[in-house]
């Protein structure tokens, strides 16, 4: 140890190794330490996002005074310090670890999905022999076989480093595969009849650092010389993660996800990561179509638009522009928000704008509560979970979630109406009826939950339930909001829904987090004009179209028959309107009806940006060009507006990007400039955020910059703190501009009747693969949509007289269908699930939106 | 005299033995590593010997090759193991014959024969599809309509040589791999190469 | 020669009833733990095993006492675990014991649980032992019915009571991590240290792993007294203990002899000699992970002293399992079985000891079924050298995580040292016999 002078607080360790000598945290792995100082030792199982076990004995090092070779992944790095990692003896254990590897490594590599971005070629190459002395048999297994429908094993490449099953348990929670037998037989597995069915089972595979694992959706479909990469961000939910999006041919063929330490921390779930089929599905509607006479023909372009146009400036001279309505704009980027938003509220002059199709949260409460951000899970006081299941609905936050739980300690709160992936790791569990009030000792809970911990309490807060009205969520946010230094994070899953709430897709709201009326004089100026009151919601457009009030519905992306938790509403307001104007990338249910179809393009077509979950601004890439004649969102609504007489003088989409940040005041500051050179974006509004800006210093590269192989270790954009902080007034809105829209914290009263004895409470959530178009034209995903069944209380079951699995027919004020039913300890007496659906079978025709709760009445068939 | 210069040399050309020959009717003896047009060779139980592992479509400096690999229908293998090469195509409007693509080749898949008399009137023709580069049940290249073949190049093929080594190891400079399934014959080591397969050395 | 019985003294003696209460009580069985509880001194039970020298009779020979002061002092709960995972090949010293004397290892374990305050110790029976097993969880009912373990032990106010867990059949769990894994129900697989079982063991608590011999050896010390105990034996290789003798001699069986004996008097005095007065041509003096000594004079003569055989021979007296091998035997045989069976229980968890033992195994059933070639040997050699560098020339490091890989490779390190010339001769006529 150095006797330097006495440095009280030093609180860093120093460190050689390899001759670099350098400053590391005390307990920082060596490996860690010596790869962020530009040493790199060679390894396969160790994975910086999990807990090292030394297994594989690649990154086995010498330490000066040590005894033997201790692996670099288990061994913490101490002061004095001194690693050598290119001894002779340390390069001929890596030289022999290889070959011992290889031994029984089939030579396939040509056939290989990893071949051409392998570790072990990486590795072999740089560290390993040059040709084997093994003459023996291989160890050989049938190959490949399917752990599940989406990941294939191959057992003959396996190298055994465990970094599957490590992942599916510590950071999944989904301990589905484990190792048998032992030694050279040894295999990784999955149970007797039971698939590796797990939301995150894809990110075995991209860490898998073998072809061992290879996802049945790739397999075969390109190899790594004939893919071309872009940086983009995962909007098949709220979270955004970080991806790479890979293309060959003009085709989407891989998402891989990458390492951002405020968002994903390098994982992906599966349907995001394998849901690129539906881009370029058959199915696709890519040319502008009109119906003449009840019959579909295909038209150019400036015909559609013209009698787009037509339809809507004749019903706004006739009825007036209330009589106009859009519906939907949460799947789109910020750039197609904002200029529909544009189009609607400041052309058309209608407030009947809402891209939330009735399972959101009141914009009120979602533009104006105090937002925590992802990263504030790690470091809180207590947790509290206000929502359905985030495993099928954000599942991202649910893995932060779970490691803010188990591996940070922080203490768990559920007020869930049912029990959910993390309620056995919860510390206070208080169930929340539908309609009914939170329980009145939830704060003697929550504190005594936090007692003795710092930091804030994160209510994370969703629409748990799609059969109860959003009152009451409303209500129990109210009531938590008393909790001292508490903050909401929303987690509302529609893929862009927080850019759209932000940019004005909302009744009553104006872009940029501000209120119709104080936005109104700002946004007068900006845009000539802005409606005179207040519009109607989701529910509320459906109802006036329902009676007749709605003459024309632009749908941007929405299929309400389908997706509106109230089918038979729907139904009803679809069938009423005169003229539907359809902006979408399929026929659906509801844009089969419409007058003017006008094809749009989808993810991976389009560049711009979106907002996720914490109000993060994050780009998108364009990585293929649109199938077809597609046309992004935004540029839709611009020629609609030119149509209509105004010229909104937009002609890129980083022209968008600029006018969102000049004219709406939460995006103050938030260029296309910004966006692209900040690495995790820019969380809104950027004045509270702006030392979290982090500048990128390279391009998105999928291969490790020493060459040590692709997509296996964390892939990361390499960025730095800007030099200097950026000057205030460029990230501070207009002095004229409005202030920002802050949640009155008004509490609705839920109303909900009694619950009666002999009635369940319904409680509708989303399942992860629902009917939505994303999962249903993509044939892989569609076969995992489970189908939707009743799950209720054991004691409930044996009240109804009926077994687990059977049928039972269950009656709502909607109507009466028969759907099976199961038994599920996790649900409380009283109280049934089930998951939406719109099909047949589905909940969407026993959700009456009119009502607060929706109580079934469930009978046996016997 | 300027203006008669120029038929000088053709006078003094007059009495010099002549190089070039009447092709096609005398044909040139061709140099024995021509590289000619491609074929995609067969096992002799008929199985492709293409993978479609996109090796040489990923080596190639011409760009002119394009592969989709599938998976191998279980009751109908097309190649051994799992994966076959369900769409393989060249383009000749771009391949400059280099060979790469040979020695890329994990399976001795590809490989050129001598053939050179082919050309093209359009641009389909050009690029030459799987169906078209496969040999036939003899191990012969099929003769495609817009080929011209005057003889005899077809039965000097198959035969190709290393021009870099698997490993790096400068043992494996100038041996000569051999694809003898192909049906027509090996030849010897030329000067200065070595066998293919040398018998191992007993100690 | 005679052997020196202290702790094989009971079931010497009464061969029908060792096992039973009665038989146990009758032959002074928990008499010690009744004098520790009296009198009431955890420390004088660590003094007088410190005192003793008593070392792991395990395998590794590690100082017992100071095992036991590696326990933190102040974190509670803390577990003794008793290793009965007797699975290195021809070991069956604690088969014996286990079978014939549980009262005696019940006893040990209750004095060493007294002191180092532990009130639950679980045995790790291997799940071979049928026998064993029952005989132990009968022993522990009649003691618990006795008083003498449960709560309040003789009215002392000391609680203890034993855990017995058996084993599925994996050699690997007799490594005290990978026992430690088992017993918490996982995978047997070795754990990364640090940190150490005494730190994080069982549960993640502060936990003591001894052997069977070990434990059932304290209450001889405690009767004895330390000192006295440390009288027998020779330097650092203090007291008896029991040498399981097989292979080719005339009465293979368990001996306990008083440590400093040389191999001679074991395997000629107590064990009868070579079978047909043939010559020793090697044997493996501690257990198949040992590497082996020749039937020269000077392996024979050499004291049983732990230290002695490490420092002079690079070799071990391990779990004290002797296998003899007589003239007719073909070392390259032996050693492909020895290879085949590390091979077999590799756990699987590091790449060398997982690939290393297998790739070993098959080359040595190549080399010993006259399928040879001439540079195997060597490939040998160099391949054992990548699971344990230098273990052909002591010291060695290992590139594992627990020993099984290199004690795969100590057949071919002695292979090389003793027969190199007989096997290279050999591979030479294979090969010529095959080209």
């Amino acid at each position: 140890m150095t006797t330097a002078e006495p440095q009280a607080q030093k609180t860093t360790v120093t460190v050689t190794v390899d001759g670099v000598t350098f400053e590391a945290q005390p307990g920082e792995l060596v490996i860690k330490a010596a790869q962020e100082h530009g040493v790199y030792i060679p390894r396969f199982c160790w994975h910086e996002r999990m807990e090292p076990v030394g297994m594989c004995r690649m990154c086995l090092v010498e330490i000066e005074g040590g005894r033997g070779y201790p692996p670099a992944c288990t061994t913490p790095v101490a002061d004095g310090m001194v690693v050598h990692t290119q001894t002779d003896a340390v390069k001929q254990i890596q030289d022999g670890v290889l070959e011992f590897l290889l031994i029984n490594h089939p030579l396939d590599c040509p056939v290989c999905d990893r071949g051409g971005e392998c570790p072990l070629q990486d590795q072999t190459l740089a560290f390993g022999p040059g040709e084997s002395r093994f003459v023996e048999e291989k160890r050989h297994f049938p190959k490949p076989i399917p752990l599940s429908e989406l990941v294939l094993l191959d057992r003959e490449r396996c190298i055994q480093c465990a970094r599957c099953i490590r992942f599916a348990d510590e950071i999944a929670g989904d301990v589905l595969i484990d190792f048998v037998d032992r030694g050279d037989r040894m295999q990784v597995l999955n149970f007797e009849e039971q698939p590796f069915d797990s939301y995150f089972s894809g990110n075995t595979v991209q860490i898998c650092p073998v072809g061992a694992l290879t996802a049945s959706q790739y397999r075969f479909r390109a190899r790594p010389w004939d893919l071309s990469t872009v940086e983009t961000s995962c909007t098949t939910c709220s979270m955004h993660c970080r991806g790479a999006v890979q293309s060959s041919s003009n085709r989407l063929v891989r998402l891989l996800a990458v390492d951002s330490e405020p968002v994903n921390h390098g994982w992906l779930c599966d349907k995001g990561r394998y849901g690129l089929e539906w881009v370029h599905s058959e199915h696709r509607l890519i040319e502008p179509q009109v119906r003449d006479g009840g019959v579909w023909s295909e038209v150019s372009w400036p015909d559609a638009l013209d009698r787009a146009a037509d339809a809507i400036e004749t019903a706004k001279e006739l009825h007036g522009a209330d009589a106009i309505a859009v519906l939907g704009g949460a799947r789109g980027t910020n750039e197609d928000a904002y200029v529909w938003s544009v189009l609607a509220k400041g052309v058309i002059g209608t407030d009947n704008v809402d891209a939330q199709l009735g399972d959101g949260l009141p914009a009120e409460f979602v533009l104006g509560m105090e937002r925590a951000e992802i990263a504030d899970l790690d470091r809180a006081r207590a947790i509290v979970v206000l929502d359905h299941d985030l495993r099928d609905e954000v599942p991202v936050l649910f893995l932060r979630l779970r490691r803010a739980v188990l591996e940070l300690g922080v203490p768990l709160v559920d007020l869930a109406p049912a029990a959910h992936g993390l309620s056995a790791h919860a510390a206070v569990i208080a169930r929340t009826v539908p309609g009914e009030p939170l329980a009145a000792n939830v704060h003697d809970e929550i504190s005594r939950a936090c007692e003795g911990r710092q930091g804030r309490v994160v209510v994370v807060v969703g629409r748990g339930n799609l059969a109860a009205a959003a009152d009451s969520i409303v209500g129990a946010a109210a009531e938590l909001a008393r909790v001292h230094d508490v903050r909401f994070l929303s987690a509302l899953r529609r893929g862009n829904v927080h850019g759209a709430l932000d940019a004005g897709l909302a009744p009553g709201f104006l872009p940029g987090r501000t209120t119709l009326d104080a936005g109104r004089a700002w946004f007068t100026d900006q845009w000539g004009g802005v409606p005179a009151e207040r519009g109607l919601d989701a529910e509320g457009i459906l109802r006036a179209a329902a009676d007749g009030k709605i003459r024309v519905l632009v749908l941007v992306g929405a299929d309400p028959v389908s997706d509106f938790p109230d089918a038979t509403l729907a139904r009803r307001a679809i069938d009423a309107v005169d003229t539907i104007i359809a902006v979408d990338g399929f026929e659906s249910e509801s844009t089969k009806r419409a007058e003017v179809f006008l094809p749009c393009t989808l993810w991976g077509e389009k560049a711009g940006t979106v907002t996720n979950l914490e109000g993060r601004v994050q780009r998108v890439g364009r990585k293929v060009a649109p199938e077809g004649t597609a046309m992004d969102d935004w540029r839709i609504a611009a020629e609609l507006a030119l149509r209509l007489g105004r010229d909104l003088d937009l002609a890129t989409v980083d022209e968008v990007t600029d006018e969102i940040a000049r004219v709406a005041p939460a995006f103050a500051g938030v260029t296309s400039e910004l966006v692209k050179s900040a690495r995790d974006g820019a969380v809104l509004p950027v004045a509270g955020h702006l030392d979290e800006i982090v500048l990128r210093t390279g391009e998105l590269s999928i291969m490790a910059d020493d060459g040590s192989g692709t997509s296996w270790d964390p892939i990361k954009v390499h960025g730095e703190a800007p030099e200097e902080p950026a000057d205030e007034s460029e990230v501070t809105a207009h002095v004229d501009a409005p202030a920002l829209h802050v949640w009155d914290r008004r509490a609705p009263q839920p109303e909900a009747p009694a619950r009666d004895a002999y009635a369940l409470r319904l409680v509708v959530g989303r399942a992860l693969y629902d009917d939505g178009r994303l999962v249903s034209e993509t044939p892989l995903l569609q076969r995992l949509v489970r189908d939707p069944d009743l799950r209720v209380h054991p004691s409930d079951l044996a009240r109804i007289g009926v077994d687990s699995g059977g049928q039972v027919k269950v009656t709502s004020t909607r109507g009466s269908q028969v759907v099976a039913v199961r038994a599920d300890a996790g649900v409380p007496a009283g109280i049934a699930c089930m998951d939406f659906s719109a099909d047949a079978l589905g909940a969407a025709l026993l959700v009456d939106a009119g009502q607060p709760v929706v109580d079934l009445r469930v009978e046996s068939l016997r | 005299m300027g203006r008669f210069s120029g038929f000088l040399v053709t006078l003094r050309q007059m009495g010099k033995p002549r190089l070039t020959t009447e092709y096609p009717k005398v044909k040139h003896d061709k140099p024995e590593r021509l590289h000619g047009r491609h074929v995609l060779n067969r096992y002799e139980d008929g199985m492709e010997k293409c993978i479609g592992c996109e090796l040489c479509a990923g080596v190639c400096p011409a760009r002119c090759i394009y592969v989709r690999g599938a998976d191998n229908p279980i009751d109908d293998p097309v190649s051994p193991g799992e994966r076959y090469g369900f769409v393989y195509e060249i383009n000749y409007l771009r391949c400059i014959h280099c060979d790469l693509c040979v020695e890329a080749c994990p399976t001795e898949a590809i490989t050129e024969t001598k053939l050179f008399e082919f050309s093209f009137t359009n641009r389909s023709d050009a690029i030459y599809t799987k169906d078209q580069l496969l040999v036939d049940d003899a191990g012969r290249a099929q003769r495609l309509p817009w080929e011209l073949w005057l003889g005899g190049e077809d039965d000097a093929t198959s035969a190709w040589m290393r021009a870099t080594s698997p490993s790096g190891a400068s043992a494996y400079e100038g041996r000569v791999s051999w694809s003898g399934e192909l049906g027509f014959g090996v030849r010897p080591p030329e000067h200065g190469q070595q066998p293919a397969n040398p018998k191992p050395q007993d100690d | 020669m005679t052997e020196t019985r202290i702790v094989t003294k009971r079931l010497r003696d009464r061969p029908d009833d060792s096992w039973t209460i009665d038989g146990a009580l009758a032959s002074g069985a928990y008499e010690q733990l009744r004098a520790v509880l009296a009198k009431g001194d955890t420390a004088d039970v660590q003094e007088q095993v410190k005192l003793s020298g008593l070392r792991g009779r395990g395998g590794a020979g590690f100082p017992t006492a100071q095992k036991w002061s590696f326990l933190p002092p102040d974190s509670f709960p803390r577990y003794l675990v008793v290793n009965a995972d007797e699975g290195e090949p021809s070991t069956f010293k604690d088969r014996m014991l286990l079978e014939r004397d549980p009262h005696q290892l019940v006893e040990g374990i209750a004095i060493s649980s007294y002191s180092v305050k532990c009130n639950v110790a679980y045995v790790y029976v291997r799940g071979e032992f049928a026998l064993g097993y029952e005989r132990l969880a009968r022993a522990i009912d009649d003691a618990r019915a006795k008083g003498f373990l449960g709560r309040d032990i003789l009215g002392s106010g000391f609680d203890c009571d034993i855990v017995v867990h058996r084993g599925a059949g994996a050699y690997i769990c007799g490594e005290e991590t990978a026992l430690l894994e088992s017993l918490e129900g996982s995978q047997g697989m070795p754990r990364i240290r640090p940190p150490f079982p005494a730190i994080e063991g069982l549960y993640a608590k502060p936990t003591v792993v001894n052997n069977v011999e070990t434990l059932s050896t304290v209450p001889h010390i405690v009767r004895m007294g330390g000192e006295e105990y440390a009288k027998l034996g020779v330097n650092r290789s203090t007291g008896t203990r029991i040498f399981s003798v097989s292979g080719h001699v005339n009465q293979p069986g368990n001996y306990e002899v008083e440590l400093g004996m040389t191999f001679r008097d074991l395997l000629y005095g107590l064990a009868g000699g070579v079978r047909e007065n043939r010559k020793i041509k090697f044997f493996i003096p501690g257990g198949a992970s040992s590497q082996w000594l020749t039937g020269s004079d000077e392996h024979l003569d050499a004291p049983l002293d732990m230290d002695f055989v490490q420092q002079t021979f690079g070799v071990m007296l391990g779990s004290g399992a002797i296998m003899v091998y007589d003239e007719t035997v073909d070392p390259v045989l032996i050693a492909w079985r020895l290879a085949k069976f590390f091979a077999h229980e590799s756990c699987g968890k590091c790449t060398p000891c997982r690939e290393g033992t297998g790739w070993i195994e098959k080359v040595l059933y190549r080399m010993s079924h006259g399928l040879g070639r001439p540079a195997d040997l060597d490939l040998l050699v160099d391949v054992g050298g990548n699971i344990s560098p230098g273990v052909v020339n002591a010291p060695f490091v290992q590139t594992t995580i627990c020993p099984l890989g290199p004690s795969a490779v100590s057949c071919i390190a002695s292979l090389n040292k003793f027969f190199r010339d007989e096997v290279l001769e050999r591979l030479r006529n294979d090969a010529g016999a095959h080209a």
